[in-house]
């Protein structure tokens, strides 16, 4: 089978506790949770920590909390609950949703909130066994120098593949991060930048604690679209999120975010703009649509062809933005 | 190479199909299989499942190159290391096997040249399977990277790279030109020619089952290999002669196999390294191979570049069939010898055709070697000349199905290329499709996105000669019956879930009126079973069926002939049935137990024991590769499938498959129709999903690599993705089959495909040539040309509001 | 713990407490299947894609491939040899049996865990819900539809309507 590296262990039982074990080997560790993109990676040996702090224990970030200030989730609150969370479905259905789209009810499980949020950026040259990346030559995301998805490209260009983000950032979610000198909460968009190898703000020694799912956004329309090849197990190849405040019928803010194309969510400029006071409907699908289609420039990073996970960006935009209208899961 | 004179198995009163008794007791019922508890609970032990004291843990080097001259290998740092007990390479197993005696060219480590990225040269066995792999880091393997060859045009055109040095000219595995009649005067005759070149893509099989093997080489110079394989009886030859060891010092034993559809049908890397480093050793040693490994080890679907040209007469008969073919092989020759002639061959029924001609090439590209996939070689073909034939009936204005029907080709007859058909349920598979579809009411007439297609196909029941010349029986059983009421069934058959060591006890149950559950089957043991073949072309119901009924028939007749003698009665008025023995005259008075039936009988002979064998009829054509697709019996299979498209994005939901096979008789309906299922999904896998493909060579890295090696990336359907499937049993009764059964384990796949496309075209109003019918493909087609123009034009056509369309379309 | 070196496992198995020598590299899957001696979880794909190796941890499904053992130390885990009800088959396990839903049986205990959990809380699931509980569980041999009618069945029969 394929074998699992060696590694030492740590299990901390509190935040407390996992910063320490964090900041003990500074850019040695590995945090673990649902292990689910962490434990093949690590077979893979995409990943070669000295040491695994798996957070599994750590109890007080396995929470739901509904606030004044929003619905509070810590980060070890697993894809399973916040599918099936009642408060969530009410709320904030595509989130629900797209929990509940992550690969297969396993998964859905073992992996956490957190996980999805930290996942790795993924690429058809990258997540593959150590002799399949020694064929290859490796890429420079791990063990190499070249890309092998933009031959001359400086950056690794690897597709940010969470479900649940582009959701979070269309919903204007914060997250929360702590580390050895304090905590800070910044919104979930800012968390991601556009380098494959390391695609967020996430220093080492830091950990992500919570989610916060802002009052404002209870409520918002929304929608969350996939295109995957399988009903289950599989990545998303693209997927749309979006969501909007309506008052009378008319539009008073919005966001479109589509991901599975590049190192992170790219949330399509101009929307606000776009959809300020008009009605949610078919045509303004379509002004959304073209939109993204224009800003969004998939590569062949992930499975299927490059040029038709660009045709099919405005498919779903307006999937997404009509099951936001209609209400209707779709 | 047949002999002057060929066993011939018994015949019996009554013929074959017939039951022992009035009525069947246990065959066509819905029996459980004797070891499902077993597989339920969790105790069946699989390969992976046995450890034995001492046992070491090795692992393959694997070639980093596409095609590359092994200079040299240095395996010292290595052996350096604590716990790594012993690395072998090429030069330790020099001798060159295959599966098919004319074309062996494999070893099991490559000595001079790596032919695929995968491709073994080493082998580790150490203490822990993490040992052996930062063991296999440490090789220094110096190589001479040679140019590589990765697809059929390259092959052909640059037979100056020799990509396998057994090739008798460039790049070419295997040719084969047969014709049979004027198929060139025949297609003049036609009232429409259809012409199309089809694309069929590689696919593996997937087993969920990885291959694992675990060698025991012990102090009196024996050796036991306990692997999952689907073919003992080859595997022993073939240890025997790799590792210069006699047979008899040998033994195989094939445990519970998780799955194997060919995957699993020839000798591997890793049954040769296990056994060589056991003797090396002097440990138990077991290699299991990563989910990645499997994909090189593959053996599946070859790609096939298929050319048709078929004609038609309006009054829709087929007319000639022209085929030019070329097949993707990979590095080595396996079954490639069979996949060409059956890459004709097995076209010729259901459907009369008047002439036939085919071209197929082999050729040997650097990439895992393509081999045997359920459905062996025959899957590419069906699916485009059952595109062939939807495009045909469209060309001449006649509903698909009634194509196919008008040209059937009947019972107790032969095709054009000589193969002998019996018995042929296909008009009733027909039959029965097109009424569980509904199909009268939704052939053209669905709304635009969802449509229905049909296809046929035709399958062997096994294959009429071994794979090496000899005129030995293809299949044994040796039956054992003694006081206890208990009967063992000793068979070399390989059950690889299909269920054949079930239909042994059905049959000896049956035969000696016992209940399933108080047989044994010991099988697949080379030290314990006679020889069978093993689990390939469909051949275990029927052949180490028939050698079973011969095994049950004669002991049946000793316990009758016991009792007759005490009753005074004749012994084909004794019934064995239920448990009980009784006459049938008297069945109050003289009756007892079969258990006291047996005790007469083993006093009356003496221990109780039979055997049975079968060896089938001298068949096929008389001309060179003619008993090559000759099988004692042909199964048929007909389905309808319905598709809900999505033309915005090019996604197919294949909704619902209707599975209509004769298998002669069913002896097991359950698994009978496990088999059409589970073949009707992979076909519809393979439409949808499944490609085994390569990346091309780019700046950064060399060809060959596999796209994804894993179940992630190769994906096989979810229970989300797979359509309703529906399964229709046609009884045909075979009068060479036991009991009358026929094969149901692969004909059932070859229609899926092709009712798939059709079904699609009934949609959308694109011809699906090329697989995998994935949405990147379909949604291309639906942008190029007239595609809405076409669909249009084709209803118009079945509500009689336009004329056909002129001949010679395409 | 502070080192590569071999610890104890504490793992609550089919309701008895055992132990066994792992390392922190030792998978859940490794340490029941090579540990303990429980056999029926079976390795498919190395990582995660194919459900084979599905066990129920506090009566969620989960992966045991792509989980490390020390991190279930003190939680339920059931495996398929915990589903028989002392040595007789569960009426689930019965239903494989009876409609033919294991053929080569390789995926079967995965599929039996997934389906197990999934009667446990939703004891008259619909066709579309098995299918969907089931969708991390591949099978290669069945097409799914004897599966579907086991589970069914075996919902009826532990619900006394059949």
């Amino acid at each position: 089978m394929l074998t699992l590296p060696s590694f030492e262990w740590a299990m901390p039982r509190t935040v407390a506790e996992t910063i320490a074990a964090l900041s003990d080997r500074p850019g040695e560790t590995l945090v673990v949770a649902g292990g689910t993109d962490a434990v093949p990676n690590l077979k893979h040996r995409l990943h070669e920590p000295r040491v695994v702090v798996h957070i599994g224990a750590v109890r007080e970030l396995h929470f739901v909390r509904e606030a004044a200030d929003g619905l509070h989730l810590g980060a070890l609150v697993t894809l399973a609950e916040i599918a099936r969370h009642p408060v969530v479905r009410r709320d904030f259905p595509s989130l629900a949703k797209a929990a509940g789209l992550v690969a297969g009810p396993q998964l859905r499980n073992m992996g956490t909130l957190g996980g999805n949020l930290c996942l790795d950026t993924r690429c058809t040259y990258y997540n593959q066994t150590w002799f399949w990346r020694s064929a290859l030559g490796f890429c420079l995301k791990k063990d190499g120098a070249v890309c092998h998805v933009v031959p001359a490209g400086k950056r690794c260009v690897a597709a940010h593949s969470s479900d649940v983000a582009p959701v979070l950032i269309s919903l204007g979610a914060s997250v929360e991060i702590v580390g050895r000198g304090g905590s800070r909460v910044i919104p979930v968009d800012e968390f991601f930048v556009a380098d494959g190898i390391h695609n967020n703000v996430l220093a080492p020694g830091e950990l992500v604690t919570r989610v916060l799912l802002p009052a404002r956004a209870r409520g918002m329309k929304c929608g969350y679209q996939k295109l995957r090849p399988r009903g289950a197990i599989d990545f998303p190849m693209l997927s749309v999120a979006f969501a909007a405040r309506t008052a009378n019928g008319a539009c008073e803010e919005a966001a479109l975010v589509v991901s599975a194309i590049a190192a992170r969510p790219r949330v399509i400029s101009g929307v606000p703009t776009l959809v300020q006071g008009k009605a949610l409907d078919e045509s303004l699908a379509e002004a959304l649509a073209q939109a993204a289609y224009k800003q969004c420039h998939p590569l062949i990073n992930v499975p299927y062809d490059h040029d038709y996970r660009r045709e099919m960006i405005p498919v779903f935009v307006r999937r997404a933005v009509r099951e936001a209208f209609s209400e209707v899961e779709t | 190479m047949p002999a002057e004179k060929r066993l011939t198995p018994p015949s019996w009163p009554g013929g074959r199909a017939a039951p022992p008794n009035r009525e069947f007791q246990v065959i066509g019922r819905r029996n459980r299989k004797i070891e499902g508890l077993a597989k339920v609970t969790g105790r069946a032990v699989y390969a992976d499942d046995i450890a034995l004291p001492r046992m070491l843990h090795a692992k393959l080097l694997r070639s980093v190159h596409a095609h590359a001259r092994i200079r040299s290998i240095d395996a010292s740092a290595a052996l350096a290391m604590p716990g790594v007990h012993a690395v072998i390479t090429g030069r330790d197993l020099p001798e060159y096997y295959g599966i098919i005696p004319w074309t062996q060219d494999e070893q099991a480590l490559c000595e001079e040249k790596a032919r695929y990225v995968g491709d073994a040269i080493a082998a580790v066995a150490a203490e822990s399977e993490l040992l052996a792999e930062e063991a296999l880091k440490r090789i220094r393997v110096d190589y001479e990277v040679l140019p590589a060859i990765t697809s059929i045009e390259e092959a052909l055109e640059r037979p100056e790279v020799r990509v396998n040095e057994k090739a008798k000219e460039g790049n070419v595995s295997k040719h084969v030109h047969l014709e049979f009649g004027e198929v060139e005067a025949e297609l003049a005759k036609s009232d429409a020619v259809v012409e199309a070149e089809y694309w069929y893509e590689g696919s593996t099989h997937t087993p969920i089952e990885t291959h694992c093997a675990v060698a025991d080489y012990d102090a009196t110079g024996f050796l036991t290999l306990t692997s999952s394989t689907q073919v003992a009886h080859y595997l022993h030859r073939d240890l025997a002669r790799v590792l210069g060891l006699p047979t008899q010092r040998i033994r195989v034993i094939q445990p519970t196999v998780g799955g194997a559809f060919g995957g699993k049908s020839e000798p591997f890397s890793l049954e040769f390294c296990a056994a060589k480093l056991s003797m090396v050793t002097g440990r138990p040693v077991k290699i299991l191979y990563t989910r990645e490994e499997v994909f090189y080890a593959h053996r599946g679907r070859h790609p096939m570049r298929l050319r048709y040209r078929t004609g038609i007469r309006r009054d829709g008969a087929l007319t000639g069939v022209d085929a030019r073919i070329a097949i993707d092989g990979g590095a080595y020759s396996s079954f490639g010898l069979v996949t060409t002639y059956y890459s004709g061959q097995l076209l010729t029924a259901p459907y009369r055709m008047s002439a036939y001609r085919f071209d197929s090439t082999r050729v040997f590209t650097n990439k895992p070697c393509c081999g045997p996939k359920r459905g062996h070689g025959s899957v590419q073909p069906r699916f485009a000349f059952e595109c062939q034939i939807d495009k045909l009936a469209e060309a001449i204005g006649m509903d698909p199905i009634e194509v196919r029907r008008r040209n059937f080709i009947g019972e107790h007859t032969r095709t054009v290329n000589e193969l002998r058909v019996t018995s042929n349920g296909f008009p009733q598979c027909l039959d029965a499709v097109e009424r569980a579809s509904g199909w009268a009411a939704k052939f053209r007439r669905l709304p635009y996105g969802r449509g229905v297609g049909v296809a046929g196909s035709m399958y062997i029941s096994g294959t009429n000669y071994c794979i090496y010349p000899n005129e030995m029986p293809q299949s044994g059983v040796q039956l054992k019956l003694d006081r206890s009421g208990r009967a063992t069934v000793f068979s070399g058959a390989s059950d690889i879930g299909q269920g054949s060591d079930s239909i042994l006890a059905y049959i000896v149950a049956e035969e000696l009126g016992l209940d399933p559950g108080d047989v044994r089957v010991v099988a697949a043991d080379t030290d314990l079973t006679p020889v069978d073949l093993g689990s390939y072309s469909s051949r275990e119901t029927f052949m180490v069926g028939n050698a079973c009924l011969d095994a049950a028939r004669k002991l049946r007749l000793q316990v009758a002939e016991s009792l007759a003698e005490r009753w005074g009665c004749a012994a084909d008025q004794v019934t064995l049935a239920g448990g009980v023995a009784c006459s049938t005259r008297a069945p109050d008075r003289e009756c007892m137990s079969v258990k006291e039936a047996f005790q007469i009988a083993e006093a009356r002979h003496g221990t109780l024991g039979s055997v049975g064998w079968y060896q089938s009829p001298k068949l096929g054509g008389d001309y060179r590769g003619g008993t090559i697709g000759a099988s004692p019996a042909y199964s048929f299979t007909a389905h309808v499938a319905e598709v809900d498209c999505d033309p915005e994005t090019g996604r197919v939901d294949v909704k619902k498959i209707w599975i209509a096979h004769d298998c002669g008789r069913a002896l097991s309906p359950v698994a009978v129709e496990g088999q059409m299922e589970g073949s009707a999904y992979m076909g519809f896998a393979e439409a949808i999903f499944e490609e085994q493909v390569f990346k091309p060579a780019a700046p950064g890295h060399g060809p060959g690599l596999h796209h994804g090696p894993s179940l992630l990336d190769y994906r096989i359907p979810t229970s989300l993705d797979t359509p309703e499937l529906e399964s229709i049993i046609v009884e045909s009764v075979d009068p060479e089959g036991p009991y009358g059964a026929k094969e149901a384990g692969e004909g059932p796949l070859h229609p899926s495909i092709p009712a798939i496309a059709n079904a699609i075209y009934d949609a959308l109003g694109i011809r699906c040539d090329r697989l995998p019918f994935d949405p990147p493909r379909v949604w291309k087609l639906l942008r190029a040309g007239d595609a809405r123009a076409r669909w249009e034009r084709a209803r118009a056509q079945v509500r009689g509001a336009a004329p056909a369309p002129a001949a010679r379309a395409g | 713990m502070e080192s590569t070196t071999t610890a104890v496992c504490r793992l609550k198995v089919n309701g008895d407490l055992r132990e066994c020598a792992v390392t922190p590299n030792t998978t859940l899957l490794e340490a029941l299947r090579y540990g303990l001696g429980l056999t029926g979880s079976k390795q498919g794909c190395d990582k995660g894609d194919c459900g084979a190796c599905t066990v129920v941890v506090d009566g969620e499904p989960v992966l045991s491939c792509i989980s490390l053992a020390l991190a279930f130390e003190g939680r339920e885990v059931t495996t398929i040899e915990g589903v028989s009800l002392k040595g007789r088959p569960h009426p689930l396990q019965d239903a494989f049996d009876v409609t033919g839903g294991a053929q080569c049986g390789f995926c079967t205990p995965g599929i039996l865990m997934s389906a197990w959990a999934l009667l446990r809380r939703n004891p008259a699931p619909t066709r579309a819900e098995i299918a969907h509980a089931l969708s991390g569980n591949l099978c290669r041999c069945t097409g799914y539809t004897k599966i579907f009618e086991a589970v069914e069945r075996a919902a009826a029969t532990l619900a006394g309507t059949r």
